[in-house]
C-alpha cells in the first residue's frame, strides 16, 4: 500500500473508529460532549488527510490496494480497498470538508439536546462519514454498494433522530424503503455483472445488451438515491432530521451519491446508449418539476429539499448528455451552495423557531452574517455569472446543446429561471421585508454556527474557478467559452431574481401559485406509492397471512382432526364386551368358510 | 486435546445429568452447572475452530467407538468446515440461550435439564459421521421440545376461520400444547420419512455401515436416489420449514419460552437444512440435480411467501417466527443452485440467521416479560425507556433485511449470486424481493414498538435489560457485526467444506 492510499483509508478508518469507540463506550457517548469532540477530531483528521492527498495527487493517475474480502476455492470473489484517482480524490475532499463544517454548526446547533442524545447524533455522523468515504475510495462496485447502503442507514437514523415525533419516524420508514427499493436495482446489476464477468469492477467490457441492462439497473438506484423524479417523494418527507443533516446528507453527499455512482461507473455507461437517453429526459423531468413544486413551498426547508432534487436533475442530465465531468463538476459546487443554504437557513430557525418562511422577514437586520451567506449561497444556486454555481451550470447547459432536439436544453433553461425566481422569493420573504413577530426577538447565531458558513461561502463563490484544475485532474476537458447557453443562462438568472422582486417585493403569490400548491398538496406520484404500498402490497401481505393461517395450516389441522374423528369412530368397535368378540370371530370363520366353499 | 468433540457433545449432557441430582429448590447451583455445560461445549467449538487446518480441509477430530457393530453403527465423529461453522452457532446461542432463561420460574430444573439434553443433540448431529448415529442425536435434539413448550409456553386464541374451521372442535388451535403438538407430530412425520430413506441406501450399500464415508463412496442407482432424496428433501426439509410443511413453525416459536425459540428457530432449523444438503445432496447427488427445480422453486415460494406473511403479522413473535420461514428459504435455495457461491452462502446464513434470530427471539422475550405483550399495535416509544434494546433490535432488522456491514448481507448476497449463476438464474429475482418485503416488516415493527412519543401508563416504567439479560444482546450482536466486516472468519472454513461435497455433484448437474 502506497503511502497515498494509507492516507485515504484512514480518512475511512478514523471516522469508523471514532463511532466504534462511541458505541461500545456508552458512557462516553453518554456524556454528549467528550463524543462530539472525538467525533469531529476525527473528522479533521479525515479532511487534514484528504486535502494531503490532493496536494500530493498527480492528475490522471489511479491507483488502488484491495484486500480479498470473500475467497472462494482460493480466488477472490469480493475484495475490499482504496482506489485513490481525479474523481475520488476530489470527492473524499468536497465530503470531508462539508461534514466537518456541518459537524461544527451541529455543536452549537444541537446544543438543546440531552447529553446522550447528543453524544448519539454526533457518533451518527462519524458513521455517516465513515460509509459515505467507504463509498468514495471504493475500488470496485461492491464496496460501493456497501458504502451506498450505509449511507442509507445513517440517513435513516438521523432522518428520524427526534424519533419521538411521529411524522420523524414515518419520514425515516418512507426514506429508507423508497430508496431500498431503487436499491434492488444495484443488487440486479451487480449480479449481472457478476455472471457476466465474474467481477465488480466498473472498467469491464461488455456487449451493449449487459451494458444497457447492468446501467439501466444501476440508473434506477440512482433515482432513488438521487431523488429522482418518480422515487423523488421521500426527500421532502427526510427534512424532518436536523437542519445540519439535511445540510450533509439530503443535500451535499448522499443524494448525491447517485450522481457519484455514474460518474464512478462512466465506462459501463459509456457503453449504454439508450440508458444515457433515460437519463436525460430523467434529470430534465426532474430538475423542472421539483424547481416548479419548490416554487410553492412555505417551509424553508422544503424549498430546499425541492431545489436539491432539481439541481440532482441538472447532474444526471449531463450526465445522461455524456459529459461525466459536467455532472461532477455541478455535483461539486453544489455541494458546497447547497450546504451552506441549509446551514444558513438552520441558523434563521434556530433564530426564529419556526421553519415556515410566512414567521420569517426582515431578518437582514438581526443576523447580518447569515443574510450575507445565505445570499452568497441563493445567488450562487441561482447562477449569477461569476459565482461557482453559474460556471458547472452552465457548462452541465453547454453539454446539452442540440441534445434531443433541444429539448432538454430549453427545460433546464426554464428551470434556471425559476431558479433563480424562487430563491429570490426565499432571500426576499426571509431576509427582506418588514420584520415579523418572531423575527423581532431574533438574534444573530453564536461564532461556532457562522464560522461554517462564512467557510462555505468561499467555495460557493469561488469554486466556479476550479473547473479548469478539475478537469486535469479528472482527465476532462473542460473551457468557458461565450456563446449561446452562458448569456441566454445569465440573462434568465437575472431576469428570475428581477422577477421575484417585482412579484414578491410587492407581497403578491407566484403566478399559477394555486395550481402549483394544488399539483403539491395531491402530489399524485406521493399518493400512488403510499397507495401501492397501502392496498397492494399489505393488501397481498394480509391475503397471504389468511392463506397460510386458515388454508395451509388448516389443510393440516384438518388432517389432525380426521385422524382423531377417525380414531374415535373405530374406537367403537373395541367395545370390550366378550359377546361382542365371540360374535365378530363366528361371523369372520362363517365368512372364510364361505369364501373356500366358492372358491 | 483428544476427543474433543466428544466433550462437546457430552458436556451438555453431563450437566443435565449433574441436574438431575440437584434438589429443586437449589435455584443458583442449577442455573450455574447449567451455565458451566453451556460454556464448556462453546469453548470446546471456540477450541474446534482455532486447531481446524483449513488448508487441508475434510474430516478432521476423528473419533470412533462402535456401537452395534452386527449393523455397522459406529459412534463415528469428526467436523468439517461447515460443522465448525455450526458447533460455533451452537455454542453461542446456548450460552446466550442459558443466560437469557435465568429467569425462569417454573420447574426451573426441568426446564435446564431439557435445554441441555436438547442442545447434546444438536452438537452431535453436526459432528456424527454415521448416518444412524446422526438421526438418533436428530431425535434426541427435536423431542424434548414438546416438553419445552407444552410445559412452559405461552397461549393464544387464534379466531376460528376459514372451510377447515371444523378442526377447532377438537384442539384449541393457538394453545400452547397445541403448538407443542403440532410441532412435534409433523417433524416426527418428517422423521419417518428421513427414516425409510435412511434404510433404503443402508440397504443398498449393503447393509453393512450407516457410515457416511461409506455410503458416500457407494453409487446409488438413479431410481433408489429419486426415492430418497425426496424423502430427505421433505423429512429433514419439515424441519427447515420447507412450504408447505412450515406452519408448526410460527406456532411453535410464538408459543415456546425465550430460550427455547432462539435455540429452536437459531439452531434446530438449521439442523433441518444441514440434513438436505449434508445426507439428501451428498448422498444422492444424481436426484439432486433432477430435483433442484422443485427444491428452488419451493424455496423460493418460502423466501416471498414467508416475508409476505409476516408483514401482515400483528403478534411480535410471530413476525420473526414468519420472518424465519423466510430466511431459512434462502439457505435452501442457496443449497438448491448446486454451486459453491451458493452453497457457501446457504451455510452461512445458517449462521448469520441463526444469530440474527436468536437475537430477535432473545429481544423479544425480554420486552414480552415487561410489556406482557406480543401486539405490536399496543405499543410504542419502547425506545425511550428501553434504548439498548431499541439498538440491539434495530441491529437485528438490519441484518434481517440484509444490510452491508452485517452477517446477514453476505450470506444473501452469496445466495443471489449463487442463483444468478446457476441454471435457473430467475431465482434471483423474487429471493431479492423478498429482502425488500424483509424491510418493510421489520422496520415498519422497529418503528411501531421503539419510536413513537414516550410511552404512558403502565408502559411508562419499563425497564433496560438487566444483568443476565445483557449478555444474548451484546454477544450476538456483536457477532452479526464481526462476521458482517470479516467473512473470512467463517466462510474460509465453510468453502473448503462446500468444495469437497459439490465435486460430487458438479459432474451431473
Amino acid at each position: 500500500m502506497s503511502s497515498l492510499q494509507s492516507w485515504a483509508a484512514l480518512a475511512v478508518l478514523v471516522p469508523l473508529a471514532a463511532a466504534l469507540l462511541c458505541v461500545v463506550l456508552p458512557p462516553l457517548r453518554r456524556a454528549g460532549k467528550p463524543a462530539a469532540a472525538l467525533c469531529i477530531l476525527a473528522s479533521l483528521v479525515a479532511t487534514a488527510a484528504s486535502i494531503y492527498l490532493l496536494t500530493q495527487h498527480e492528475a490522471g493517475a489511479v491507483t488502488r490496494t484491495e484486500v480479498p474480502w470473500i475467497v472462494l476455492g482460493g480466488k477472490a470473489l469480493a475484495s475490499i480497498g482504496v482506489n485513490v484517482d481525479g474523481v475520488s480524490v476530489v470527492m473524499l475532499l468536497v465530503v470531508c470538508v462539508v461534514a466537518l463544517c456541518v459537524q461544527v454548526f451541529s455543536l452549537a446547533y444541537m446544543h438543546d439536546e440531552t447529553p446522550s442524545s447528543y453524544g448519539r447524533y454526533f457518533t451518527l455522523h462519524a458513521l455517516f462519514l465513515f460509509s459515505m468515504n467507504t463509498l468514495v475510495v471504493a475500488p470496485n462496485l461492491l464496496q460501493l454498494f456497501a458504502g451506498w447502503e450505509l449511507v442509507g442507514l445513517t440517513s435513516y437514523l438521523l432522518i428520524g433522530f427526534w424519533f419521538h415525533k411521529p411524522s420523524a419516524a414515518r419520514a425515516s420508514v418512507k426514506a429508507f424503503w423508497m430508496t431500498k427499493l431503487a436499491d434492488m436495482g444495484f443488487v440486479f446489476a451487480l449480479l449481472a455483472l457478476f455472471v457476466a464477468t465474474r467481477g465488480f469492477d466498473w472498467n469491464a467490457r461488455l456487449s451493449t445488451e449487459t451494458a444497457t441492462l447492468v446501467t439501466a439497473l444501476l440508473f434506477l438506484a440512482v433515482v432513488g438515491k438521487s431523488a429522482q423524479f418518480p422515487l423523488h417523494v421521500w426527500l421532502p418527507d427526510a427534512m424532518e432530521g436536523p437542519t445540519p443533516v439535511s445540510a450533509l446528507l439530503h443535500a451535499a453527499t448522499m443524494v448525491a451519491a447517485g450522481v457519484f455512482l455514474i460518474v464512478r461507473a462512466d465506462p459501463l455507461f459509456a457503453q449504454a446508449p439508450a440508458t444515457c437517453e433515460v437519463m436525460l429526459w430523467v434529470g430534465s423531468i426532474t430538475a423542472l418539476f421539483a424547481a416548479c413544486l419548490a416554487l410553492v413551498q412555505s417551509d424553508i426547508k422544503k424549498v430546499l429539499a425541492y431545489s436539491t432534487c432539481s439541481q440532482l436533475g441538472y447532474m444526471v442530465a449531463a450526465l445522461g448528455a455524456g459529459s461525466a465531468f459536467a455532472g461532477f463538476f455541478h455535483l461539486g459546487t453544489h455541494a458546497f451552495f447547497k450546504a451552506l443554504l441549509f446551514l444558513g437557513a438552520g441558523s434563521v430557525i434556530h433564530a426564529v423557531h419556526s421553519n415556515e418562511l410566512a414567521d420569517m422577514g426582515g431578518l437582514r437586520r438581526k443576523m447580518p452574517v447569515t443574510t450575507l451567506t445565505f445570499g452568497i449561497g441563493a445567488l450562487s444556486l441561482a447562477g449569477v455569472p461569476g459565482l461557482a454555481g453559474f460556471f458547472s451550470k452552465d457548462f452541465v447547459l453547454a453539454q446539452l446543446e442540440g441534445k434531443a432536439g433541444w429539448i432538454p436544453w430549453t427545460m433546464l433553461m426554464a428551470t434556471s429561471f425559476l431558479t433563480a425566481f424562487y430563491m429570490g422569493r426565499v432571500l426576499i420573504k426571509a431576509f427582506g421585508g418588514a420584520e415579523s413577530a418572531k423575527a423581532h426577538h431574533a438574534h444573530e447565531s453564536g461564532g461556532a454556527m457562522l464560522l461554517p458558513l462564512v467557510v462555505l461561502a468561499v467555495p460557493a463563490l469561488a469554486a466556479g474557478f476550479l473547473g479548469g484544475v478539475l478537469a486535469e485532474w479528472s482527465g476532462a476537458e473542460y473551457h468557458v467559452h461565450l456563446g449561446l447557453t452562458p448569456v441566454v443562462a445569465s440573462c434568465l438568472a437575472i431576469a428570475g431574481l428581477l422577477g421575484a422582486v417585482m412579484v414578491f417585493g410587492r407581497g403578491r403569490a407566484a403566478p399559477f401559485a394555486g395550481v402549483l400548491e394544488s399539483l403539491d398538496r395531491a402530489s399524485a406520484v406521493d399518493r400512488t406509492w403510499s397507495g401501492l404500498y397501502r392496498h397492494v402490497l399489505l393488501g397481498v401481505s394480509a391475503v397471504a397471512g389468511f392463506v397460510d393461517r386458515y388454508f395451509v395450516d388448516g389443510l393440516i389441522n384438518a388432517v389432525g382432526y380426521t385422524t382423531i374423528e377417525s380414531g374415535a369412530r373405530v374406537r367403537r368397535l373395541q367395545t370390550g364386551r366378550i359377546h361382542d368378540y365371540a360374535m365378530a370371530v363366528v361371523v369372520g370363520a362363517l365368512l372364510i368358510a364361505l369364501w373356500g366353499v366358492l372358491r | 486435546m483428544s476427543h474433543l468433540l466428544a466433550w462437546i457433545v457430552a458436556a451438555p449432557a453431563i450437566a443435565a445429568a449433574v441436574l438431575l441430582v440437584l434438589p429443586a429448590s437449589a435455584r443458583l447451583p442449577i442455573r450455574v452447572v447449567s451455565l458451566i455445560g453451556a460454556v464448556v461445549a462453546c469453548a470446546g467449538s471456540v477450541l474446534v475452530a482455532l486447531t481446524y487446518d483449513r488448508v487441508a480441509g475434510g474430516m478432521q477430530m476423528p473419533d470412533d467407538w462402535a456401537l452395534v457393530p452386527s449393523l455397522g453403527i459406529h459412534l463415528k465423529l469428526a467436523v468439517d468446515g461447515w460443522g465448525v461453522a455450526l458447533l460455533l452457532l451452537t455454542g453461542v446461542i446456548i450460552v446466550t440461550g442459558v443466560l437469557a432463561s435465568w429467569g425462569v420460574e417454573k420447574r426451573g430444573k426441568e426446564f435446564f435439564l431439557l435445554l441441555l439434553v436438547l442442545v447434546s443433540g444438536v452438537f452431535g448431529v453436526f459432528v456424527s459421521q454415521d448416518l444412524f448415529v446422526f438421526f438418533l442425536f436428530y431425535e434426541i435434539a427435536v423431542l424434548p421440545m414438546y416438553l419445552l413448550i407444552g410445559i412452559w409456553g405461552a397461549s393464544h386464541d387464534v379466531p376460528k376461520r376459514g372451510p377447515f374451521g371444523f378442526a377447532w372442535k377438537r384442539f384449541a388451535v393457538g394453545g400452547k400444547e397445541y403448538a407443542a403438538m403440532k410441532l412435534t407430530l409433523m417433524l416426527l412425520v418428517g422423521s419417518a420419512a428421513i427414516l425409510v430413506a435412511m434404510f433404503l441406501l443402508w440397504k443398498e450399500a449393503g447393509g453393512t455401515s450407516f457410515d457416511l464415508a461409506h455410503l458416500e463412496q457407494t453409487k446409488f442407482s438413479l431410481a433408489t436416489q429419486n426415492w430418497a432424496f425426496p424423502l430427505l428433501w421433505l423429512g429433514f426439509g419439515t424441519l427447515a420449514g420447507v412450504f408447505p410443511f412450515h406452519t408448526w413453525s410460527p406456532d411453535g416459536h410464538a408459543s415456546a419460552p425465550t430460550a427455547v425459540s432462539m435455540l429452536h428457530a437459531g439452531v434446530l432449523m438449521k439442523l433441518g437444512a444441514f440434513g438436505v444438503m449434508r445426507v439428501g445432496m451428498v448422498l444422492c447427488p444424481d436426484a439432486a440435480a433432477n430435483w433442484a427445480w422443485l427444491v428452488g422453486g419451493v424455496a423460493v415460494i418460502n423466501v416471498l411467501y414467508g416475508a409476505l406473511c409476516a408483514a401482515s403479522q400483528t403478534d411480535l413473535k410471530y413476525i420473526i417466527a414468519y420472518s424465519s420461514v423466510s430466511h431459512m428459504g434462502i439457505v435452501m435455495l442457496g443449497a438448491a443452485t448446486l454451486t459453491t457461491t451458493g452453497w457457501n452462502g446457504a451455510v452461512y446464513q445458517m449462521f448469520a440467521h441463526g444469530i440474527m434470530t436468536g437475537l430477535f427471539f432473545a429481544l423479544v422475550g425480554l420486552v414480552y416479560e415487561r410489556a406482557h405483550t406480543r401486539a405490536i399495535a399496543k405499543m410504542g416509544g419502547f425506545g425511550h425507556v428501553m434504548p439498548a434494546v431499541a439498538c440491539f433490535f434495530t441491529l437485528a432488522c438490519l441484518s434481517s433485511l440484509g444490510l452491508p456491514g452485517t452477517a446477514g448481507f453476505v450470506a444473501e448476497f452469496l445466495v443471489f449470486l449463487g442463483a444468478a449463476e446457476g441454471a435457473h438464474s430467475w431465482w434471483a429475482v423474487p429471493a431479492v424481493i423478498g429482502a425488500v418485503v424483509t424491510a418493510v416488516y421489520v422496520l415498519r415493527a422497529c418503528k411501531t414498538i421503539f419510536w413513537g412519543p414516550p410511552p404512558t401508563g403502565e408502559f411508562a416504567h419499563l425497564t433496560d435489560a438487566r444483568s443476565t439479560e445483557w449478555a444474548a444482546p451484546i454477544v450476538l450482536g456483536a457477532a452479526l457485526i464481526l462476521f458482517g466486516f470479516w467473512p473470512r472468519f467463517l466462510l474460509d472454513f465453510i468453502d473448503v467444506a462446500s468444495h469437497t461435497f459439490l465435486a460430487r455433484i458438479a459432474p451431473f448437474s
